[in-house]
């Protein structure tokens, strides 16, 4: 229950300090609708390779800005001190982990519903019930991406070439988080059946489990020198 | 020389490594309820790593710490740098709440309320706290870091970037602490504040503690010659 109060008061106040310096927010928001506006000029709508295309299109628009929020989550408490501050109270390291990865969740969950709403607009998409069954998987694979890059931006926070080393780690690992999601995207967008649907989205919430799992349990030698 | 109250930590054979440079070599100590220890030393001399090794912030290569309550030593510790280490989008009392409710203190509200008293920051308190100037931030840090009433308060160059009136405040801040039988120690580069607040100093070099006296059996012109001393001696060693 203690650890529960605590992931709480840290994911609010993540979400305050997101909400007060809009910045974040707008820019990778921005960067995500930037993505989808250059490929709707590159990709002439209608056209077949186009829409075969499609799922590949929003999952490089979802994940791509994502990289700005995760990587920023740690350098901002490193540059203001708060870290160690955080690191001196008798905080489950765990918590923290799982705090940083709920606020990175929200956020990019609302980032990611802005660039949904996008892309069907921008490539002119028939938004039918099935076409919704596109949230919980952007929900499941956002909190496998999370987790991931949660615990990698604590890990190369202090690095000088974080911005370098980070999304090429972070890439490497999330291969099958993006293939099981785009194979998922590509069975609602572009199939009659919804065969293989489940299997991939169980491959994410494994993912999913994996990841916040090792985080928990190894922050703890992330964050302490 | 007066008696020393019980120890509240020791410290045996203190050594932590950066890579290959080392940055403590073998430190034994121990410190006792109600002492102000001035921590002083050069550049690089380690002061700042025995104080991370103290709040439990980086881990020694080498060496253990005893607590002598078995309470766990995160709720024992204040510590303060001369980086403020506050989020400077919330307000003073936003800060000083978010922190209480990370030591799940009881009433934080009120606590909050009572050590902005103390410190001159009850008007202030609503504001952000980067709009604080360098003493006001200092002073909520200091609040900060007594929050919880930690036994053992870890300053690391508190004055640095102070005003004078700034300067002043902390000075006065410092010294009602001193009454407070809390136990400090304060990593500084100035002697004459050291000998000002401290009642032992202590002189590290080079990951070494070289000297380590009470206040009392020295006088400013001795400190000064054995800072200067035992660091030349070491440098020439």
């Amino acid at each position: 229950m203690r650890v529960v109060g605590q992931i709480w008061t840290m994911t609010a106040k993540d979400l305050i300090l997101t909400a007060r310096s809009r910045h974040s927010f707008l820019t990778t928001l921005f960067f995500g609708l930037l993505i989808l506006v250059i490929f709707n000029f590159a990709f002439q709508p209608g056209v077949e390779a186009t829409r075969l295309s499609l799922p590949g299109i929003l999952w490089v628009a979802l994940l791509f800005p994502g990289i700005i929020q995760l990587n920023n989550s740690f350098q901002r408490e490193q540059e203001q001190g708060t870290l160690q501050a955080i690191l001196l109270s008798p905080v489950d390291r765990g918590a923290l982990f799982l705090s940083k990865c709920l606020s990175n969740w929200i956020f990019l969950i609302c980032i990611d519903m802005f660039i949904l709403l996008a892309f069907t607009l921008l490539f002119n998409l028939r938004v039918t019930p099935r076409f919704f069954m596109i949230v919980p998987i952007i929900l499941v694979a956002s909190a496998g991406f999370t987790a991931v890059g949660t615990l990698f931006a604590a890990m190369v926070v202090s690095l000088r070439a974080r911005e370098v080393v980070f999304p090429v780690l972070l890439f490497s690992i999330i291969i099958p988080i993006i293939l099981a999601a785009v194979s998922a995207t590509q069975e609602l967008l572009l199939r009659e059946q919804l065969e293989y649907l489940g299997n991939w989205i169980q491959i994410l919430v494994a993912f999913d489990v994996i990841f916040l799992s090792a985080g928990f349990l190894v922050f703890e030698y992330v964050v302490v020198e | 020389m007066p008696e020393r109250l019980p120890s509240v930590l020791e410290l045996f054979r203190i050594t932590h490594n950066y890579g290959s440079v080392t940055a403590l070599n073998g430190i034994d100590l121990a410190l006792h309820r109600g002492e102000f220890c001035a921590l002083l030393g050069s550049n690089g001399a380690g002061k700042t790593t025995l104080l991370k090794i103290l709040a439990n912030l980086v881990r020694p290569t080498e060496g253990t710490i005893n607590w002598q309550d078995k309470f766990p030593e995160r709720h024992q510790i204040g510590y303060v740098s001369h980086r403020s280490m506050l989020y400077e989008e919330l307000t003073g009392l936003e800060n000083l709440l978010f922190f209480a409710g990370l030591y799940g203190l009881d009433l934080p509200i009120q606590r909050a309320d009572q050590l902005c008293d103390q410190f001159g920051l009850s008007d202030s308190k609503v504001y952000k706290v980067a709009g604080y100037s360098r003493g006001m931030r200092q002073r909520l840090t200091l609040a900060r870091a007594l929050l919880h009433e930690p036994k053992v308060l870890l300053l690391d160059e508190p004055f640095t970037g102070l005003d004078q009136h700034g300067y002043r405040a902390l000075t006065t801040i410092l010294k009602n602490l001193k009454s407070q039988q809390r136990t400090v120690m304060m990593a500084t580069h100035n002697l004459q504040k050291g000998f000002e607040l401290g009642s032992r100093m202590l002189i590290l070099d080079s990951g070494r503690l070289v000297y380590d006296v009470e206040r009392e059996t020295i006088s400013m012109g001795e400190l000064e010659a054995a800072y200067f001393g035992n660091i030349r001696q070491e440098v020439a060693g």
